[in-house]
Formats: C-alpha cells, sequence, structure tokens
C-alpha cells in the first residue's frame, strides 16, 4: 500500500552569518538533508506507528507521501500511484489527520463541515449516509453534529476531524500527531475507532505520534527514524526483547527511607516510601534486588515494571545505539 | 437537497457488517478501483463544488445580518466618496483630455463594477500568504481538487456587495448622462467589456497571490496593480505617460478594461492611434492574460511543493 524507496527530502536554508556588519546582506544556502534514504514497505491492512524525535523528518516524510512536498530524491507509492505526479488520484484514496490543524470549516456547524467534503470527494449519498452514522455511532458525535466547529473542544474537534478523514473511505490513513493536548477517555475513544477500522474494514494506517501508548496499544510493527534515516524497523516484541534489558522494581517501604544502597541497582526516583530501582538484566536479576532491599529496609510491596517503549525509543535516541537497527528490519 | 436535510434521528442504523473487500456502498477493498475521472487537474473549476463552498461562506456570514448591512452600506459610502471626488473635479475643468465629465464617469463606473465584482471573487487569492504562513495550505494539496479551484472559492466576502452597487449606480448615472446611440453590438460590448474586466482583475490577483509563494509575505506591489489599476482605469489613458501607457496595454491589460470598450461605445476618436479593431478584443485579451496567470500558479505550487513553506 505504501513504499518509500531510499526516499530524500533536503531543503536550501539561508543562514545569516553569525556577526559582522554584512550580516543583513550576505546569506549562506546550506542543503539541510531532512529525510537521508527512508525505505520501508507498509502492507495493505498493516497499522504501523512512525515515531522519532523532534526534527526526525517525520511530518516530512508524512508531506511526501501525501502530495504536499515533491521528493528531492528516491520513490514513493502509495496505492500503486506517485503521489507527487498524481496528487489528485492519490488524494481521493488518502484520509490525512493533522493533529495540530483542523480541516473543518470553522465557522460552520460540524454536520456542514462534512456535507461540503461529501461534495469535494464525490462521495455517493447513499455510501456518504451510512458512513456517517456508522462514524457518529462510534465517536458519539451526536450530541454536537449542529454545533459551529469554534465552539467545539479539542476533543471533539479531533474526533470531528477523524470522521472527515473516512468520509470517502480511504483505503489509507495517515494521521501526525492525533492524540496530541487530549485527556484519557478522547484518547481512548480514538484508538478505539482505529483499532476497528483498521480491523474490521482494512483501512491501512500510518500512525505518527509523541504518545507511545498508542503504539504500544495499536500498532504491531514500528518504524524509528532519527536525522532523516530509519534506525529500526520491525515488531514492538523484538525492540522490547533486544533492548529491553533494562527494568524496574518498585518497592514500596514501611516507611520512608533515604535512597537505598543496592548492588548493579540506581534508585531513579523516590515518593515518600516508595522508590523505583533500576536495573539490566545482565548484571543482576529481579530476585537478587529484591532480596538486597529486603535485606536493608521493611518492605511492604512490590511491582516489577517492563520498559516503557518510551525508554527504549529514548536509549536509542541518547546512545546512537545503531545495535539495534541491524537487529531489526533494516533496509 | 439543503445542508440539513440529513440529519440522524433515533437510534443509529448498525455498523456495517465487517466483509473485508467492501460491497458497493462499504469501505473499498485494499486495491481501490479507480474512483471517478481520472484527468489531472482541469482547467475549469468545478461549479457545482464551488456554488456549494460559496454558499456555505455566505451563510455563515448572514448569521451576522447587522454587521453585513453597516459594512456594505459603508463600502458604498466609501467609494461613492470617491465618485463625488470625480464629479466635484469636473466643476473646475470643463474635460480632461477631451472627455467630458459623462464620459469619464462612464470609464469610472465600467472600471469600479469589473473590479468590485473580481474583489468580491477573489478574496482567496488575497489570504494566501495566510494560508502559507500558518501552514493551511498543505490541506489544499491533500484534497482531491485543483489547487486554483481551492483557493478561488475560498473567501466570499458579502460584504463587498457594496463595491458592486456603487459600480453600478455609478455607471447607471453615468449612461443616463452621455449621449450614446445604443445598439446590439454596443450593448454586447459593454457587457463583455463587464466580463473582460473581472477576469482581468482575477488575473492580476492570481499573479499577486502566486508571487507570494515565493516571497511568503504579502506584497504591496499587488495592491497597486488591484487598487491602483481601478484607479488607473477611471481617466482617460491620454493623460498618462507613454512609458505607462505602454505597460498598461502590453505587459498588464488595463486599457482593455474600460477605455478602449469605452472608445467603441461613446464613438471617441483614439489620439494613441491604437488599431480600431482592438476595441473589440477585451475578452480574447483577458482570456489570454488569465491563461498566464494560471501559469504563474502553476509555477508557485510547484514551487512550494519543491520547498516546502
Amino acid at each position: 500500500m505504501i513504499e518509500s524507496t531510499d526516499l530524500r527530502k533536503s531543503f536550501r536554508v539561508h543562514k545569516r552569518e553569525s556577526d559582522g556588519p554584512l550580516r543583513f546582506i550576505r546569506r549562506q544556502a546550506v542543503d539541510v538533508e531532512a529525510v537521508a534514504g527512508v525505505s520501508f514497505t507498509v502492507g495493505a491492512g498493516e497499522m504501523i506507528g512512525y515515531v522519532g524525535p523532534n526534527g526526525a523528518g517525520k511530518s516530512t516524510t508524512i508531506k511526501m507521501l501525501t502530495g504536499i512536498l515533491q521528493p528531492s530524491g528516491g520513490r514513493v507509492r502509495v496505492a500503486g500511484l506517485d503521489p507527487a505526479r498524481q496528487r489528485l488520484e492519490v488524494a481521493k484514496r488518502i484520509g490525512v489527520v493533522f493533529g495540530q490543524r483542523s480541516q473543518l470549516w470553522w465557522d460552520l456547524p460540524l454536520q456542514d463541515s462534512f456535507e461540503l467534503l461529501r461534495h469535494i470527494y464525490r462521495v455517493p449519498a447513499e455510501a456518504y449516509r451510512q458512513r456517517l452514522a456508522y462514524l457518529i455511532e462510534l465517536l458519539e458525535l451526536g450530541s454536537f453534529l449542529e454545533t459551529p466547529v469554534r465552539q467545539l473542544s479539542l476533543g471533539q474537534r479531533m474526533r470531528g476531524d477523524l470522521t472527515a478523514s473516512l468520509l470517502h473511505a480511504p483505503p489509507v490513513l495517515f494521521l501526525d500527531e492525533p492524540s496530541i493536548g487530549l485527556d484519557v477517555v478522547a484518547k481512548a475513544r480514538i484508538r478505539e475507532l482505529l483499532a476497528r477500522i483498521n480491523r474490521d474494514q482494512g483501512v491501512t494506517i500510518l500512525l505518527t505520534t509523541h504518545d507511545m501508548a498508542d503504539i504500544e496499544r495499536l500498532c504491531s510493527r514500528m518504524l524509528i527514524i532519527d536525522h532523516g534515516r530509519v534506525i529500526y524497523d520491525g515488531g514492538l516484541e523484538t525492540i522490547r526483547e533486544q533492548y529491553g534489558d533494562e527494568r524496574t522494581v518498585v518497592v514500596d517501604l514501611a516507611e520512608e527511607a533515604p535512597p537505598l544502597d543496592v548492588p548493579h541497582a540506581t534508585v531513579t526516583r523516590t515518593d515518600g516510601p516508595r522508590q523505583w530501582l533500576r536495573f539490566r538484566r545482565t548484571e543482576t536479576t529481579a530476585a537478587e534486588v529484591i532480596s538486597s532491599v529486603a535485606a536493608t529496609a521493611r518492605l511492604r510491596d512490590l511491582t516489577i515494571e517492563e520498559p516503557a517503549i518510551e525508554d527504549i525509543v529514548r536509549g536509542i535516541y541518547e546512545r546512537g545505539d545503531r545495535r539495534v537497527a541491524s537487529g531489526g528490519r533494516n533496509n | 437537497m439543503s445542508l440539513r436535510d440529513w440529519r440522524p434521528r433515533g437510534p443509529y442504523p448498525p455498523a456495517p457488517s465487517p466483509v473485508r473487500g467492501g460491497g458497493g456502498d462499504g469501505w473499498p477493498a485494499p486495491l481501490p478501483r479507480a474512483l471517478g475521472r481520472g484527468v489531472p487537474g482541469r482547467v475549469l473549476p468545478d461549479f457545482t463544488l464551488y456554488a456549494a463552498l460559496v454558499r456555505a461562506q455566505v451563510s455563515a456570514q448572514l448569521q451576522y445580518r447587522g454587521s453585513f448591512v453597516v459594512q456594505a452600506v459603508g463600502q458604498f459610502l466609501a467609494t461613492f466618496v470617491d465618485f463625488i471626488t470625480l464629479v466635484f473635479l469636473f466643476q473646475r475643468f470643463p474635460s480632461i483630455a477631451g472627455w467630458t465629465l459623462g464620459e469619464v464617469a462612464f470609464l469610472y463606473g465600467l472600471g469600479g463594477l469589473a473590479f468590485g465584482i473580481s474583489d468580491l471573487l477573489c478574496g482567496g487569492f488575497d489570504g494566501l500568504s495566510k494560508m502559507i504562513r500558518l501552514g493551511t495550505f498543505d490541506r489544499v494539496l491533500t484534497r482531491p481538487v485543483g489547487t486554483f479551484a481551492q483557493v478561488l472559492a475560498g473567501d466570499v466576502q458579502i460584504r463587498r456587495l457594496g463595491r458592486i452597487v456603487q459600480g453600478m449606480v455609478t455607471l447607471g448615472l453615468a449612461v443616463s448622462w452621455v449621449e450614446v446611440a445604443w445598439t446590439a453590438p454596443k450593448v454586447a460590448v459593454l457587457v463583455s467589456a463587464v466580463v473582460a474586466g473581472v477576469v482581468i482583475f482575477t488575473a492580476i490577483w492570481v499573479i499577486g497571490a502566486a508571487i507570494t509563494f515565493w516571497t511568503v509575505e504579502t506584497s504591496e506591489v499587488t495592491n497597486v496593480f488591484t487598487y491602483g489599476g481601478e484607479a488607473l482605469v477611471s481617466y482617460p489613458m491620454p493623460i498618462y505617460a507613454e512609458g505607462l501607457r505602454r505597460f498598461f496595454t502590453f505587459v498588464v491589460p488595463l486599457v482593455f478594461v474600460s477605455y478602449l470598450p469605452a472608445l467603441y461605445i461613446l464613438e471617441k476618436a483614439d489620439p494613441l492611434g491604437l488599431p480600431p479593431v482592438l476595441q473589440l478584443c477585451s475578452p480574447i485579451v483577458a482570456v489570454v492574460f488569465l491563461l498566464v496567470a494560471r501559469f504563474c500558479w502553476a509555477l508557485g505550487v510547484r514551487h512550494y511543493q519543491g520547498t516546502g513553506s
């Protein structure tokens, strides 16, 4: 459904001289490679997460996939078509949700935005009616269909945006930070919708997000991009196994105590009588850590936390660790 | 079918059965069939879509009826004051370059009406700079409609009817003041001159907007040719220096908006020596100029897609 082969994008940025009287006149042109050879394939019906630090090239990649930007190099195909050369045809087959910019008409009731989009995408009346009813039910839009969009809360507006992107039943859906700024309930609703349409209708979904919970709950596969390159492409389990050698034991002591000194473990956080101890599985075991703690303090309760994807990904960013990339399906 | 004909009542219909592959009204099969026509881009926008977009904006603006009336009346009065100034000018001078008050008022009315209509239609192009700065132009590129058509339909402000009404009133007054032997061809030339004028001014708005793909900030230069252009065509061409006249004949063809059609209708001799057939060529020139503008627009969009914003 989505194919990207050695995709590249460079921008020419004009930098000023840092000081001196000529700094307003003479400017240097510098080529910045925002995307430096990204290759991946997404099959029909997959839902994958696309993550990376700010400035890694995520948005630029999405813009090239949706026809907003032309690549500087490489090749990209969405539903078998070239988004740069066949923009209108690709547009009919994709839905796009930008988390920070709504596509709804600000002054009109939500319902009217849907109606206008029906015209724009030439959706047949009967199909439109059924699809809209389905989405209204799933996302519970009924109570604010008649409200002008500018009066909607963020969560309501995001549900409206998601509906708007699906009215023409696109086989591919791109989401750029859809859950940013949303509360837990709203996020859950959106996740449920995405899971449903992916499972029941086979919509291919590419999801960019900073919220790792979205990825953990929705995606079976993840691409990590950093500095314009894909550094990991594979399943979540794989990355956890290969990189998840860190674990955390959360101990509840009988009373507050200064940070415990346990061999091979570091206290990362304390909160009253509760302390978080991080250790590496290669250096020690959970059992040894717990025994050490029990020997030095009165232990009331404990939990063992698996590493969140977020920590793993952060570790990759921070350490610039390439060994994970070589373990995953790196192109 | 009005926008409110379909509204869910009572329990919603059940979700379609989860059959992958889709039927005629469900979600499409994983490999989509071709949808709609495959023509990439069109010369003329789709008029039903344009009508729907305009109707939605107009209905939203009409919700603030008081504001609309005040603004429209205000615009009428402000532009009418210009006309009064012109009349006062002619109390001092009996004629300008051989043109009487009625004849100059004819130029003024014709140019004003054409500009007013184009101003109403082209609000979207004026707002392109803001779209680029805020990133909302990206959304335009993700929709299966040409960028030109979307921006054209993007911002229709009904308060601009004030200027249009003023143009009609002044043109009506001028027609009553001049002595013209009206024939069918003259009426045809008058109507086609208004239409051609709208197209020529529209093309100027489009070119001005296309430039913002490179500069991002709005250029006041565009206003020189739009608002300035309206002022220019309100007076007979012979009063301008030769360089200016040549520019506005061959580069930005404003001479075809009011001066040349007026020569034909008022049966005046042209001291500039342009071939009389040009007096009938406003529509052709307008279409050619619009094509040039469309080309500039296409270049601008391609530049945007190459460099982002």
